[in-house]
């Protein structure tokens, strides 16, 4: 089936200069504003991001004794460990697709290790998976392309559901939930992992109405997405590494 | 040289296309992105139209060919839109030539029309009303196209 695969991946290094010469006006809008900052707003940023890199690191320690303390009790149990991930990161090229088939192309393929299927993640959420790999660039299909489903749950209660996407600037909706599951407003749904593709506890999005409809069999719900996927510049491709060994030492940041 | 003679400045054709290309990828506002004409396929209407014998069913599947890989839509689907588009324009461009305005851009329309048509079938998304936005566009914009690449056309000579 996939005998063109290769034509296409050749291809896509062929029309990549002009993907790239086409994000240049507004890579440059970037770049302009970032040389015209004035020294005050960016002391001020550093303090901000201080502060936060600060809470950060803080809630990183505990993180890790809790990611210990997880395994150890999963281990009693006898149930199979969560894999650790390990991200890359890569640039959006500024580019508009086709507006019927939300895409995003980034700057980075299999040269990098980039395969067909891989999450997408940005700072604040999912943003969508991988569809397809060239050389040195892939293709991003967002979790608002229609046909698009990814299996999540509730992160109060664990109900699991699919979401789905309904197109360019809508919100995401959740497909086939009866009347009595107890999904509410405001809720923060994250990533199942049923689906074997996406590694389990990634925010997706939160609840913004719940709609029991008359005569309808099932409960319509729109979600916000929690990414940004329209302004992202940068996103983080995931994939998953061997389970963390109980027995080697925990890795402390600039302790190499 | 009689060759050079009777056709030169292809390399105009190809740097229009790939201005096209790069209208076509640069970004747009959300509630704009609709509305977007599609620039190179009128593009390639304007120079088969022309200059018949500098464009063909072949060139237009092969830059379809790579929009379609620079885009990330089904493989060979705009090639083949492309290539259809061009056929009829090779077929009448005698006649087009003749036609006033307001008549080419009605034919201008109902071609971008076949390709967005041709579109919403292949791909089969529920896309509604919105797929023949690109149509109207475009056809609003054939004057503007049609004369700044006639007046490239006859300042480099492209025969």
């Amino acid at each position: 089936m996939n005998y063109f695969a290769p034509v296409r991946s050749t291809l896509s290094v062929v029309v990549y200069p002009i993907q790239t010469i086409a994000s240049l006006p507004s890579d440059m809008g970037g770049w302009m504003s970032d040389f015209f900052q004035d020294r005050k707003a960016l002391r001020e940023k550093n303090t901000q991001l201080e502060a936060i890199n600060l809470v950060n690191s803080i809630r990183l320690q505990t993180l890790q004794d809790l990611e210990r303390e997880n395994m150890r009790l999963r281990e009693l149990l006898g149930s199979s460990f969560r894999l650790q991930e390990r991200v890359k990161v890569a640039e959006v090229l500024s580019i508009d697709l086709d507006p019927f088939a939300q895409r995003l192309v980034i700057d980075k393929g299999s040269r990098y290790g980039v395969f067909v299927g891989q999450p997408v993640l940005d700072a604040t959420g999912v943003m969508g998976q991988v569809v397809k790999v060239s050389q040195i660039s892939s293709h991003v299909v967002l979790l608002t392309n229609p046909s698009h489903a990814l299996p999540v749950q509730v992160n109060r209660n664990g109900v699991r559901a699919i979401v789905t996407g309904r197109g360019l600037g809508e919100p995401l909706q959740l497909e086939h939930v009866p009347h009595n599951a107890d999904i509410r407003e405001g809720d923060l749904l994250v990533t199942s992992g049923l689906g074997g593709r996406f590694p389990v506890g990634y925010p997706v999005g939160k609840v913004i109405s719940v709609k029991l409809m008359q005569g309808q069999a099932f409960t319509d719900i729109l979600i916000e997405p929690a990414a940004k996927l329209a302004s992202s510049r940068e996103v983080l491709l995931v994939q998953a590494v061997e389970p963390l060994d109980m027995n080697e030492p925990d890795i402390v940041e600039g302790d190499e | 040289m009689a060759a050079s003679k009777t056709s030169q400045g292809g390399g105009i054709i190809i740097l229009s296309i790939v201005m096209a290309a790069l209208l076509t990828l640069i970004p747009l506002p959300d509630t704009l992105r609709y509305y977007r004409p599609e620039f190179v396929g009128i593009t390639l209407i304007y120079w088969t139209m022309a200059v018949p014998n500098r464009s063909g069913i072949s060139f237009a599947w092969t830059i379809g060919l790579l929009m379609d890989v620079m885009l990330g839509g089904s493989l060979g689907l705009l090639a083949f839109s492309y290539a259809l588009i061009v056929y009829f324009v090779l077929q009448f461009h005698l006649q087009i030539r003749q036609h006033p305005m307001w008549q080419q851009t009605l034919i201008v329309f109902s071609l971008i029309l076949l390709i967005q048509t041709l579109f919403v079938f292949a791909e089969l998304d529920n896309v509604g009303w919105r797929f023949c936005l690109p149509a109207i566009t475009s056809m609003l914009l054939w004057p503007i196209i049609y004369r700044l690449l006639r007046s490239v056309r006859r300042t480099f000579h492209v025969r």
